[in-house]
């Protein structure tokens, strides 16, 4: 698209800078966003599927292992982004045999999750106080939760996409997938990198998913990093903030 | 070849008590490491020692009812067959006692307990041996605690000082199994995959021995009080103060398993 000629070369930079901020944004929300729409594609009818069943008899974990499973496997085959594990976490007292349950599929072998704590001593995992329940159980709103080091499921470093899932105006859980921040890497550095300047992806408390700046870890608080004076921008609809490098001084 | 966590004749050693019927309310990460797939091949031996670390180091306690052999396999990604071999082999360790009829199954045998298999641990190691485990439990846990508080988020630290709130409203049994999980909670923070992983595998072997050390509720809130004081270092972003009071905590440890060791035994 054209653009009027700046009077100034200062102007030049920072409308190339808006471009690039731009730019890494939309990257950002398309990316994301697909993950999210993906969510949202199942989680209204697999809910309506929980309130049947539930009406029908007593809701067993493996009736809920039952309804997710093609839910969750199709949720893996997702082109748009790379998808880890997917499933469901059941509210606290949701199953009629436990106090809570996770329906998890992940992996290369797409296969579900069996966690020792619940299979061994029918213990119950308590996931209400971490971040990928706690907050679209709260707000009922999806979320981006991470990166994060996961050692429930994955065992990696982890970006977990969660949306609560309703059933009879009652939430009764959370649908959710895990993306590994090394696949996320692999995707977006190369798509940052042709927007020609150094961009940071961080998320609502300043960590960094992943950047272009070799100076700038992932994992690393924005606060103690070279970018962190630098405006953030955040990406539509997601709790993500990116950061691009003012001049193109350096290569 | 010497190692602190295989002592000979654990099965032989005179068990106290246990605690009363515990509330179960926390993940176990430590589990976690304990039942991972194992793979697809026979094999009867992995499983064995799974069994028996879950055993010795507390997550499977005496006299309660271990999972099926469907389950077990299920869970360990084995054939049941494997399973069946590895539980004949505890069988004879005398780990695990069948018991028939309807309410039968395996059960974790009367003596098998983690208290019984630390001090038996201790009793046959050697000094070097145990200041080597303090020098590899402080390097990777005082490592991943340094990460924490350069890498963590303030509210992050606030997350994990309120569960320890909790600490004083449980039995001893399950403060044990809080402060293992919030001590791995604070290396996670380092952002680290493979320093959570290696401590979730060294918390693992060193539990039984902060037991053995932290046998009275006062001892266990000791050792509370350190990592609270960690956990505080970590939201003041204070790498140095989170790592010195690590070190500061193991030290305290192994000093005194080497105290117990060095005491005459008293049956």
């Amino acid at each position: 698209m054209p653009e009027p000629a700046p009077a100034h070369p200062e102007d030049t930079m920072t409308t190339a800078t808006d471009t690039a901020t731009r730019g890494a944004a939309t990257i950002v929300e398309e990316y994301f966003s697909s993950t999210i729409r993906s969510l949202l594609g199942w989680v209204g009818p697999f809910a309506a599927q929980v309130g049947e069943a539930k009406r029908a008899g007593p809701l067993t974990s493996a009736r809920i292992d039952a309804l997710v499973e093609p839910y969750a496997l199709r949720t893996l085959d997702l082109q748009e982004a790379p998808v880890y594990g997917a499933g469901f976490i059941a509210a606290i007292d949701l199953p009629s045999d436990a106090r809570s349950h996770l329906a998890w599929w992940q992996g290369d072998d797409r296969r579900q999750l069996v966690l020792a704590a619940q299979s061994l001593n029918k213990e119950n995992i308590d996931y209400s106080a971490l971040e990928w329940y706690r907050l679209p159980m709260s707000t009922g709103e999806p979320h981006i939760a991470g990166p994060y080091v996961d050692y429930l499921c994955s065992d990696e470093y982890t970006i977990t996409v969660a949306a609560p899932a309703e059933a009879d105006g009652m939430r009764i859980g959370v649908a959710g997938l895990d993306m590994l921040v090394s696949e996320v890497e692999r995707d977006l550095l190369p798509r940052f990198a042709a927007l020609g300047r150094e961009v940071t992806l961080v998320n609502s408390i300043g960590r960094v998913v992943v950047s272009t700046d070799p100076r700038c870890a992932t994992g690393d608080a924005v606060r103690s990093g070279p970018w962190a004076d630098l405006p953030r921008s955040p990406c539509a609809g997601l709790a993500l903030d990116v950061i691009v490098e003012p001049d193109a001084t350096r290569p | 070849m010497e190692s602190v966590s295989s002592p000979q004749g654990v099965a032989d050693s005179v068990a106290p008590p246990l605690g009363g019927p515990q509330t179960r309310q926390h993940p176990h990460r430590l589990q976690g490491v304990l039942f991972q797939p194992i793979g697809d091949e026979g094999r009867a031996e992995l499983v064995e020692r799974r069994l028996v670390d879950a055993i010795t180091r507390g997550h499977l306690r005496a006299g309660e009812r271990l999972p099926s052999e469907a389950e077990l396999a299920r869970s360990l990604g084995v054939a049941p067959v494997t399973v069946r071999e590895a539980l004949l082999a505890i069988r004879e360790r005398g780990l695990v006692v069948t018991r028939r009829g309807r309410n039968g199954g395996s059960f974790v045998a009367q003596h098998a307990d983690p208290v019984s298999f630390a001090r038996e641990a201790v009793r046959t190691s050697s000094r070097v041996a145990l200041r080597d485990l303090g020098a590899h439990y402080a390097a990777i846990t005082g490592a991943g605690v340094r990460l924490a508080a350069r890498r963590a988020d303030a509210s992050e630290a606030e997350q994990v000082r309120r569960r320890m709130e909790r600490l004083d409203e449980l039995d001893g049994e399950s403060q044990r199994r809080l402060l293992d999980d919030i001590q791995i909670e604070l290396v996670a923070l380092s952002q680290s995959a493979r320093l959570t992983r290696e401590q979730m595998k060294l918390q693992a072997e060193f539990s039984p021995y902060l037991r053995l050390v932290a046998h009275t509720s006062e001892e266990h809130r000791r050792q509370g009080a350190h990592l609270a004081a960690v956990v505080d270092a970590i939201g003041a972003a204070d790498a140095d103060a989170a790592g010195t009071r690590t070190d500061t905590m193991v030290a305290e440890i192994i000093d005194a398993l080497i105290r117990l060791q060095a005491q005459p035994r008293n049956g």
